[in-house]
């Protein structure tokens, strides 16, 4: 699934999720979210960064460059206590619209 | 949560200001991605070529992704900012005709307000130049604007300010200059330690010291101003310790006092000099009767008003007792210099609000005009900004970007406005009043100035841009999509409609506000003073301050130079005086406890009074009703007579005067007068006045000395070598006074100077807005014409008359006129009220003939500004109507 196919929004939970355990930076965020979705989530990269640039901006999560495995600087994101917060906020809104939509289409 | 404001806010300004080091995180953080990539394929075993290559196809655009992110940083907010000032700059230069009506509009606008703000503050508002002068008090106390010397040391040495110092103002010196001697208007006459307490900039030398300065001794020092030393001393470095003859002493020069000061005098006044007082120019000084000394104090460190007032009132109360005076002790007033006492100040303080607030109107109906303006064009792009919102843009933003129109409207007519004031400043300070006072004004673009105009571009920004952003971008696509605006009747009610109603109010105002000032100033015009001015000259001879010539010495002087002047050709009746009715020596106003013969007891009677020699009443044209005028038997030591007018033969004395005999009652040695005559009621102080009771007595008469005396010349023709030809012929009869011959006519300037100023300035004003308003109604009435079109065409085309189609375009432009003209009716009949002490008598603040001739001039503007755009879209073809959409 490409991420325009994600319901618009989606995408920053899914971010904000993915921050919830450890930081991480940008390329991780991409795989974790890949791998734990079955390869089915693809984060491109025109969709990744912009939606961690709007994110820091907002407030809900902060960067720092650290020494990467490699050797080389990475940009490593973490969530902020406002991200935390956020993030219980979307879920549940995720939650009730997915209930709803599984509704929906059972029943209509 | 404030910690996350606050993050958001660095990350913000981080953006902005830190732009480059921003990309260039953003550039390594996505090539560190790009190279993660390229390791994760070269695990799965490909070439270096191959990993770098596939990862690059999958990465997608760099520049995308950048710009994608950079959005997200809503480094956006400024930048827009910063966009739209540019992009509406542009548009606005695209279209002259708004830039250039809406600019000037402002631009007239501004130029008044700072006109009059800088004048007000110069004139009116604005703190003497003083050390600390937020420490300075003036007061009143003991009911008298002015005290005796005695009363002011009490008090100063009292203790209940820290300072207490004294002033008198006005009056002139005599100087000797050697060739000539000059009057000097206005010098300012002052205690001891008024330089000490008061602390004036000095440009040169000193102020005078307490102990050198004290009355007692008779000091003759003098502290000149900075216009003086220039124009009257030559800008003479070697200034200091040079004398002048002042009134036949020599004062010794000690200081000059630093350009331009504002003195405590107020109203711009600028005395030329300042003089201890003493007893060459003051010989009855230190007796306790003479009171000459206005008093100005410090107070001390922390010391509120209400404090210093009470201490002092004790202490003025005390005194009074001990002076045998147990009425009229204590303090009546005391606070900032300007505030108290002198009704002059307060008068222009109230003339200059009322100014400001005019100024301001002003200012509000340009910003309708460009509001209409902006409207109009908001309403032209209507379907373009619906469109836009249509498709995301945000109202904010579309409201941001009619708002930088607006601010550059309101900058570039500010600036001209701010060029426009300075050339009227310049121009204002040009003029000199035909007034003997010493007024300096210098209005400069300062600070304050620049304050002010900062002020108005962000009045007029948000005044002229925000009701026409609102309205513009109201989110209604689908009558936008239209083209027109709702049609219906009864929404014609529109913002713009009623926008043009609320500048026809203001306009309204105004228009009765310059209106009345124009009618004040044809009533002064047409007022009969009662005497002849044409053909009349005044010869003022300034005596000697503490000469010790006797009032009959005076009058002797008088009385040979008015023979003098009669033999000289073209010079018919001379009679001499001691004043000049309507000028600034025009006698003074008493009000005495009288007892005529014949009552029981004692009336309190209000009168002007004035001496004069024989022959003065004939000369001046006032007939003598009853009785007889003053002759050679009213002589010094004759039994006193007086002649008084019919306002006060008829008011205290039924008519029937001549033959009353009365005393003064509170006399210590009570002297009959007689009134041998009655003559014409005439004005004497202003020309505005009601009418007044007046008392003449014989100059020969008179008990004491003056400064000045007046002889008066009918002059045969109009000769204009007559009057230097008189005051050189006089003053050759004694060189020990001054002699100074003008016209009568210039003392009916001197009356009828304030209703003239108040008529240019109010009148020009008027002129302003009633130009704005009348150049809104054109807009707004040729845009409904426009937007009717259709209509109008339809209407034409079933056969509606045009007298029909023309009655209802103005149908409405009248019904939008008549609502903001009635109101504005009802707010000016509530302003003017505050503007009765401006107008002359018998004109009343609502004067029918101002308020229905405002309502008549609206009317008319309204019927010509509707009727050019009706006419023109009448004309229209009904088939090209139709074709418009």
């Amino acid at each position: 699934m490409r991420p325009s196919d994600l319901i618009q929004g989606t995408l920053d939970v899914l971010i904000l999720k993915s921050l919830a355990r450890e930081p991480r930076h940008g390329w991780a965020i991409a795989k974790h979210i890949q791998a734990v979705s079955n390869d089915v989530l693809q984060i491109k990269q025109g969709s990744l960064y912009p939606a961690l640039h709007r994110l820091e901006q907002q407030g809900f999560i902060r960067s720092e460059w650290e020494a990467g495995a490699s050797g080389r600087e990475i940009k490593v994101y973490a969530l902020t206590r406002a991200g935390r917060a956020q993030l219980e906020v979307e879920c549940s809104q995720w939650e009730r619209l997915s209930a709803a939509i599984r509704l929906t289409l059972r029943n209509a | 949560m404030l910690s996350r404001w606050l993050d958001v806010l660095r990350l913000r300004i981080r953006s902005l200001t830190r732009h480059g080091q921003v990309e260039a995180e953003l550039d390594r953080e996505l090539r560190g991605h790009l190279e993660a990539m390229v390791e994760e394929n070269l695990a799965r075993g490909m070439t270096p070529a191959d990993a770098r290559r596939i990862a690059l196809r999958d990465f997608g655009r760099l520049d995308e992704v950048k710009e994608a992110s950079r959005d997200a940083r809503r480094v956006a907010l400024v930048e827009n900012l910063l966009r739209d000032l540019r992009y509406s700059l542009r548009g606005l230069v695209r279209e002259p005709t708004l830039l250039l009506t809406a600019t000037a509009s402002i631009a007239l606008g501004a130029a008044g307000n700072i006109a009059v703000f800088s004048l007000a503050r110069e004139l009116a508002f604005g703190s003497p130049d003083l050390r600390d002068p937020g420490g300075v008090v003036a007061m009143r106390v003991s009911h008298s604007s002015h005290v005796s010397h005695q009363r002011w040391r009490d008090l100063d040495a009292s203790g209940a300010l820290d300072q207490i110092a004294g002033y008198n103002f006005g009056g002139q010196v005599h100087w000797f200059r050697g060739d000539a001697t000059v009057a000097i208007q206005s010098p300012m006459l002052v205690t001891a330690n008024f330089f000490d307490m008061l602390g004036l900039p000095l440009a040169r030398g000193r102020g005078f010291t307490a102990t050198e300065a004290r009355a007692e001794n008779d000091p003759h020092l003098v502290v000149v101003s900075h216009s003086f030393w220039q124009h009257a001393l030559g800008a003479d470095s070697a200034v200091l310790g040079r004398t002048l003859r002042l009134d036949g002493a020599a004062y010794t020069i000690i200081g000059v006092l630093a350009p331009h000061l504002r003195s405590i005098a107020g109203l711009g006044i600028a005395p030329p000099l300042y003089l201890p007082l003493n007893r060459s120019l003051e010989p009855d000084l230190l007796s306790p009767g003479t009171q000459r000394v206005q008093l100005v104090g410090r107070l001390k460190p922390g010391q509120s008003h209400g404090a210093a007032r009470e201490a002092l009132d004790a202490v003025d109360k005390r005194l009074a007792r001990i002076a045998g005076d147990t009425v009229y002790g204590g303090v009546q007033e005391l606070g900032p210099v300007g505030a108290v006492g002198d009704s002059k100040v307060r008068q222009i303080r109230a003339f200059f609000t009322m100014l400001s607030v005019v100024s301001m109107l002003i200012v509000l109906i340009a910003c309708a005009n460009v509001a209409g303006l902006l409207i109009a064009r908001g309403a032209a792009r209507r379907s373009e900004i619906a469109i836009r919102l249509a498709i995301g843009g945000t109202r904010r933003r579309l409201v941001q970007q009619l708002m930088a129109e607006a601010f550059w409207l309101a900058v570039i007519g500010t600036l001209a406005g701010l060029g426009l004031s300075a050339l009227a400043m310049l121009a204002i300070n040009t003029i000199t009043l035909p007034i003997a006072l010493p007024i300096e004004l210098r209005l400069t673009i300062d600070r304050p100035v620049l304050l002010c105009a900062l002020v108005l571009v962000i009045v007029t920004m948000i005044a002229s841009a925000l009701l026409p952003a609102l309205s513009a971008t109201r989110p209604s696509l689908v009558t936008a999509l239209h083209r027109d605006e709702p049609r219906r009747l009864g929404r014609r009610l529109t913002m713009r409609g009623l926008l043009l109603a609320g500048q026809v109010t203001v306009s309204t105002v105004l228009l009765v506000t310059a209106f009345l000032f124009l009618r004040n100033l044809q009533r002064s015009h047409l007022t009969d003073p009662g005497f002849q001015v044409e053909g009349v000259l005044v010869t003022e001879v300034g005596f000697l301050r503490g000469d010790d010539q006797s009032a009959e010495q005076q009058r002797m002087l008088l009385e040979r130079m008015a023979e003098r002047a009669s033999a000289l050709p073209g010079v018919g009746a001379v009679a001499f005086g001691a004043a000049v009715p309507l000028t600034t020596k025009s006698g003074s106003s008493n009000g005495r406890s009288i007892q005529f013969e014949g009552r029981e007891r004692p009336e309190h009677v209000e009168y002007y009074r004035s001496e004069v020699s024989p022959g003065y009443f004939a000369l001046l044209g006032i007939r003598l009703m009853a009785g007889r005028d003053f002759g050679p038997v009213d002589r010094a030591g004759a039994p006193p007579a007086v002649i008084v007018n019919e306002e006060f033969a008829g008011r205290y004395l039924d008519g029937r005067a001549v033959g009353r005999r009365f005393v003064f009652a509170e006399a210590e040695k009570p002297v009959a007068y007689e009134i041998v005559g009655v003559v014409a009621n005439s004005k004497s102080r202003t020309i505005g006045e009601e009418l007044r009771g007046a008392m003449y007595l014989p100059m020969a008469q008179r008990p004491d000395s003056r400064a000045f005396g007046f002889v008066f010349v009918r002059a045969a023709g109009e000769d204009a070598t007559l009057a230097r030809r008189l005051e050189s012929r006089l003053s050759a009869e004694d060189r020990s006074v001054s002699v100074e011959v003008q016209p009568m006519r210039s003392a009916l300037t001197f009356a009828l100077l304030p209703s003239r100023l108040g008529a240019a300035v109010l009148g020009a004003l008027g002129l302003v807005g009633l130009m704005l308003a009348a150049c809104g109604l054109l807009a707004v009435v040729s845009y409904t014409v426009a937007q009717r079109t259709k209509e109008i065409a339809i209407r034409a085309a079933l056969g509606a008359t045009r007298a029909r189609i023309l009655g209802l375009v103005m149908r409405d432009a009248s019904m939008l006129v008549g609502v903001g003209v009635g109101l504005g009716l009802v707010i000016a009949a509530m302003a003017t009220r505050g503007l009765s002490a401006f107008l002359v008598a018998g004109l009343s603040a609502t004067d029918p003939v101002s308020f229905i001739g405002t309502t008549a001039v609206f009317f008319l503007v309204a019927i010509l500004a509707s009727w050019m755009p009706a006419r023109r879209g009448i004309s229209v073809s009904p088939s090209i109507a139709m074709r418009v959409e």
